[in-house]
């Protein structure tokens, strides 16, 4: 007998009992298929995550620090004047900060209110609200946006406090839809502000398109006293980042030195980058893949067991027939092939239906939790979860029809 | 000597209370052509004996040469093989897979001989028109009836050309005429030169045969020669 009858009988086994097939492939499909979904669901939030944290800006260190008993911006000064000493090692700095007042923003008939706290309803859409960013002329570098059209702040209308901005996406398309917003003023309380240019979208999350950048030093008029103590320092690379935090490690370290319980007495301050918050945001989601990849291995064991069992009532349902194939000469081989590949077809074909469902199943999972339209999951895992449940058919496959095939011709035939 | 077996044994339960002695020291020769009716009451041993000789069971002890070989001396895959070209079984209870067609059914042993596709096609529907049933070739077995179902088991059972045919109760799940019809088809495949084994606890339907060995207790009482009458 050879390959091709084998496969043939096989087919015939399968199609002859329709019920019994289904069900086998039942345990299969539903591993396979939750196999895909999980993992290819943990994937997609994973590379959306990745994706937020480049947006947001690879080598980014937010440098904090406040003095208890500094009144009038010393501490924050020396903080901006160590950093532009570090020229070698950052591309850039900005405060880290935003007007905190309510700000009536207004443009021809169009209004938008930032900070109104009495008139936000319980329903208040806060991914939509406007942010107004007190930034430097390296605003834009630090924060990866980049310029659509126009021109940063620059130094002189910092120094100047010229009454000028730059647009994020979102606050352009609110205020001026598809018009070109350079040139044109907008009020703020009030008072005008000449608008230089306009980001580019960063399509993450809306919140991020949606702020407006004036210079940094209108903290004291439209923030009323408060100091600016946070910075967001872009450095060079990877590595100027690690050697540029700590040197701002050791700077603030002096400036705030600790007592003898590890308390500073006369301040605090904090440096920290994306890149190690990156780093343990990959290493957790690396570590939620591991856990839901368990769960569905262990799904798709179940499918396996599931396969066996069938298999194994089968062959006492069978054993006659078995024990009639061998009267009429067939060689334990020929029974064990016909066994194998039967339980190779029937998960190649659950396997196969598996995979669809799991395709759709992402499809879906992706436009559901992740707003992506049209997710699909890796072949990688496709062909990973296909070819394990192939091999789990074998597996499984083997022992019934090393069984089957061991019984005496007369024995088997006795069966009833 | 087609078939010579030298003090065959099958016990079960060996040494235990319980022990049963289904063949106890069987000694029998037949002969290339022979017509052979092994007679004997039901637990007598005669269908442990058919299943010895026919390889779907391996005695206790004792010798048994098939065409002067050791049977008992062969692998699993060898007997298989002679289960396959040698020996063409037709059981009581017909045995045919429930899910092939007759034709299928007949194939069956053609496909383990390796014959190719096209060939064995034809020798099937040779051997289904020889037992009358080739206009009911893609039938299957539950839409048959008895007699019919067992003419496609004796198809299936020659579509091989064995050199020997045994024949385990072939008439007795069927009515008289029947049976007397399938015996026709025996008593064909005799005269064409094959040795024919018919097991039987009908005195009627061994009186069919050319000898008749009588078995009793696992036992052998008697083996005569017999004259009958074929019209």
């Amino acid at each position: 007998m050879n390959l091709w009858q084998a496969f043939k009988m096989a087919f015939k086994s399968i199609s002859m009992k329709k019920t019994r097939s289904f069900l086998t492939m039942l345990g299969i499909i539903i591993g396979v298929a939750s196999v895909v979904i999980m993992v290819s669901v943990v994937q997609g939030q994973n590379r959306k995550n990745m994706e937020y944290f480049e947006k947001m800006g690879d080598n980014k260190i937010s440098v904090s620090a406040y003095s208890y008993y500094d009144t009038n911006n010393e501490t924050s000064q020396k903080l901006y004047d160590y950093c532009l000493s570090l020229s070698n090692l950052i591309a850039g700095i900005t405060p880290n900060a935003e007007v905190g007042n309510k700000v009536i923003i207004q443009y021809g008939a169009k209004t938008l209110a930032v900070n109104d706290w009495e008139n936000m309803g319980p329903n208040f859409d806060w991914n939509s609200m406007m942010h107004v960013k007190l930034g430097s002329d390296q605003f834009g570098v630090c924060n990866n946006y980049t310029l659509a059209g126009g021109r940063e702040i620059s130094y002189l209308d910092i120094e100047k406090t010229n009454s000028v901005c730059v647009l994020g996406a979102g606050a352009k398309e609110a205020l001026f839809g598809y018009t070109d917003p350079v040139g044109e003023t907008i009020t703020l309380n009030g008072q005008p502000f000449l608008v230089l240019g306009y980001y580019e979208a960063m399509e993450l999350y809306s919140d991020l398109d949606n702020i407006i950048v004036i210079p940094y030093t209108f903290n004291r008029s439209m923030n009323g006293n408060s100091t600016i103590n946070s910075y967001v320092v872009k450095a060079k690379s990877a590595q100027a980042t690690v050697e540029a935090m700590t040197r701002l490690d050791a700077f603030l370290g002096g400036m705030f030195p600790k007592n003898d319980q590890g308390y500073c007495e006369n301040g605090d301050y904090q440096v920290y980058s994306d890149n190690s918050y990156a780093q343990n945001m990959k290493s957790q989601s690396n570590m939620q893949a591991l856990v839901l990849g368990a769960i569905a291995g262990i799904s798709l064991l179940v499918g396996g067991i599931g396969i066996m069992n069938i298999m194994l009532v089968t062959v006492t349902e069978r054993t006659r027939e078995i024990g009639i194939r061998k009267a009429i000469g067939a060689e334990r081989k020929s029974i064990i092939t016909q066994f194998l590949i039967e339980a190779a077809v029937i998960c190649s074909i659950g396997g196969l239906i598996g995979i669809g469902i799991g395709c759709v199943g992402t499809l879906i999972a992706g436009k559901l939790l992740l707003q992506e339209t049209s997710m699909l999951p890796s072949a990688f895992i496709t062909v990973g979860a296909f070819l394990f449940s192939v091999v789990l058919g074998i597996i499984f496959g083997m022992y019934p029809a090393i069984k089957a095939s061991g019984l005496q011709p007369v024995v088997a035939l006795r069966a009833e | 000597m087609l078939i010579d077996i030298h003090d065959l044994y099958k016990i079960y339960n060996e040494g235990k209370e319980s022990e049963v002695r289904a063949l106890d020291g069987v000694s029998l020769q037949i002969d290339k052509g022979e017509f052979v009716a092994i007679v004997g009451q039901s637990g007598s041993g005669k269908s442990t004996l058919m299943n010895v000789l026919g390889c779907l069971d391996i005695p206790t002890y004792g010798d048994y040469y098939l065409n002067g070989t050791d049977v008992t001396a062969l692998s699993d895959k060898e007997l298989a093989h002679i289960r396959n070209r040698e020996i063409g079984f037709i059981f009581q209870g017909y045995n045919l897979i429930q899910e092939l067609d007759a034709l299928e059914n007949v194939t069956l042993p053609l496909i383990y001989q390796g014959v190719s596709v096209w060939e064995r096609e034809d020798i099937a529907m040779e051997a289904l028109a020889k037992v009358g049933m080739d206009s009911r070739a893609h039938h299957r077995p539950s839409e048959m009836s008895g007699g019919q179902q067992q003419r496609v088991a004796i198809a299936r059972a020659i579509a091989t050309h064995p050199n020997i045919i045994m024949a385990d109760e072939p008439t007795g799940a069927l009515d008289s005429k029947t049976g007397r019809h399938v015996l026709e088809i025996l008593r064909d495949l005799y005269r064409s030169g094959t040795t024919i084994l018919l097991i039987t606890h009908d005195d009627g339907i061994a009186s069919t045969a050319k000898r008749v060995v009588r078995l009793s207790d696992g036992k052998i009482i008697a083996d005569h020669p017999q004259e009958v009458d074929w019209e």
